[in-house]
């Protein structure tokens, strides 16, 4: 094959530039998602836990 | 008697897993969880809250399968026991984790369940939320199209456009309610998203001005990951505006503060961004440096797409100089590694790029391929004015000096 000319190297040099593709449409920084949370604190019948609660602790004394 | 126990058992089960959770430690956290749920209870509230939880955790941990299953079980637990608020919690979650598993029409409508159910009760604080999550779902939806074909941003084809502009759209309705709310954080959230579904569209001083506002809420939270997300996405939208040199101040800080953050792969991503934007500053040494560093990382992370695009930024940068020994040896290591992780268009690029290199030092260089002797007859017909569509990427950057013609002048 034969080199290239002059201006033909110049044209090579002239078009390295970095991919756009590559240079920012896979480092786009998102924020994180928001999860909605629930406890079972939430939702336990709190009369039920008191109840509860005092099984325990009166179970433990007696121990 | 036996009952009490067990709740007791179940409750204090869930209760550890819950302090676990919390203290971020949802390996553990979801150990307990399972626990509770093996010895179980009959307060279905209790265990829509266990399930809630273990879907969340597992959400964290990246297990989305069973995020999936737990966060389906919280909403058939919640239609069941006609609990409102619950129902819309778990729709959301299930949206959210659908989305990451690219069900983007299911998640869709659990979002807008989550939405629907928060406008009847009422509750603003929901609403918002669920209106934050619709837009991300939508900015996935449309990014997940985009990223199929080979799009810059700006240019794309309707169905991607609609999905985003719908995704601004409830990032906007969002940032309505929060700052209604004086809710700060959430503001910052919207802000950074917003900026990058414009960037997206191609509106690139609206995403700046996102994006300042995203800074600005970081630094009033002394947020640092924030803060380096916000000058990130900064440099990438003053690349488009052809703002190579305000890219680069902002590229800066990124690096700075990933290496505050001590975050490695940050740090080299950061590094390649700067690469690329002393390369569109024809500063070439100075793109070399950060190329080199990247590099370093990359081999140090055994990332070896990363290192595989560095050598290509290294090739085409030493060629830019003139440096054709190094040119070859970078063009030469990129085409092993893109064989190596089986990448056909890094390949294909890594030839061109080599068969070019030779026509210049007017080698005949020798491979045992069929790729070489067909370059050489593109080689033969490409009359150095119009490059042909499809020839390699850095080609696609031509479209790039549209947008800056001071460049274009410039490089004559």
């Amino acid at each position: 094959s034969q080199p290239l000319s002059g201006h033909q190297a110049a044209e090579l040099q002239s078009k390295v530039v970095p991919s756009k593709q590559i240079l920012h449409s896979d480092n786009m920084e998102m924020e994180p998602e928001t999860m909605e949370t629930k406890s079972v604190t939430d939702y336990f019948n709190k009369l039920h836990m008191g109840s509860l609660v005092y099984s325990c602790t009166s179970k433990r004394k007696n121990k | 008697h036996v009952r009490y126990r067990m709740e007791a058992s179940c409750l204090e089960l869930a209760l550890e897993g819950e302090r676990l959770c919390k203290a971020g430690d949802c390996r553990a956290g979801v150990s307990f969880f399972e626990a509770a749920v093996q010895v179980g209870t009959e307060d279905l509230r209790t265990l829509s809250a266990i399930y809630s939880q273990l879907g969340n955790a597992y959400f964290y941990l990246h297990e989305y399968a069973k995020a999936l299953e737990y966060h389906h079980h919280d909403l058939t637990l919640a239609r069941t026991i006609g609990d409102l608020l619950g129902e819309a919690k778990a729709s959301g979650n299930l949206g959210n984790t659908l989305k990451v598993l690219g069900n983007f029409e299911e998640a869709i409508v659990c979002c807008q369940r989550h939405l629907d159910i928060s406008r009847e009760l009422n509750d603003k604080v929901g609403e918002a939320r669920a209106l934050y999550n619709l837009g991300n779902v939508y900015h996935s939806k449309g990014k997940n199209v985009a990223s199929a074909g080979t799009h810059d941003p700006g240019d794309l084809p309707d169905d991607v456009k609609n999905a985003l502009q719908k995704a601004a759209n409830y990032y906007e309705e969002n940032l309505t309610i929060v700052t209604e709310l004086g809710d700060r954080a959430a503001q910052g959230r919207a802000f950074g998203n917003l900026g990058n579904t414009h960037y997206l569209l191609g509106n690139f001083r609206s995403a700046v001005l996102a994006h300042e506002q995203r800074l600005l809420i970081a630094k009033e939270f002394g947020d640092r990951s924030a803060e380096r997300r916000a000058y990130s996405n900064l440099g990438n939208a003053y690349i488009f505006l052809g703002e190579f040199e305000t890219a680069s101040e902002y590229y800066k800080r990124t690096l700075q503060l990933a290496r505050q953050l001590k975050d490695r792969a940050v740090e080299a991503q950061a590094c390649y961004s700067l690469g690329n934007t002393y390369t569109l500053l024809q500063d070439y040494e100075k793109a070399i440096d950060y190329h080199l560093k990247h590099l370093v990382i990359a081999q140090e992370l055994n990332d070896k797409i990363g290192e595989g695009r560095a050598c290509w930024s290294l090739g085409n940068a030493y060629t830019a100089l003139g440096n054709h020994d190094q040119a070859i040896h970078f063009a030469e290591r990129h085409l092993e590694i893109s064989r190596e992780v089986g990448d056909r268009s890094g390949e294909l690029t890594a030839r061109l790029n080599l068969s070019d290199l030779q026509m210049v030092l007017g080698l005949s260089y020798s491979t045992n391929n069929s790729m070489m002797s067909e370059s050489h007859v593109v080689e033969n017909s490409f009359n150095g004015t119009r490059p042909r569509a499809g020839r390699r990427h850095s080609m696609e950057n031509m479209e790039l000096m549209k947008l800056t013609p001071e460049k274009k002048s410039s490089r004559e």
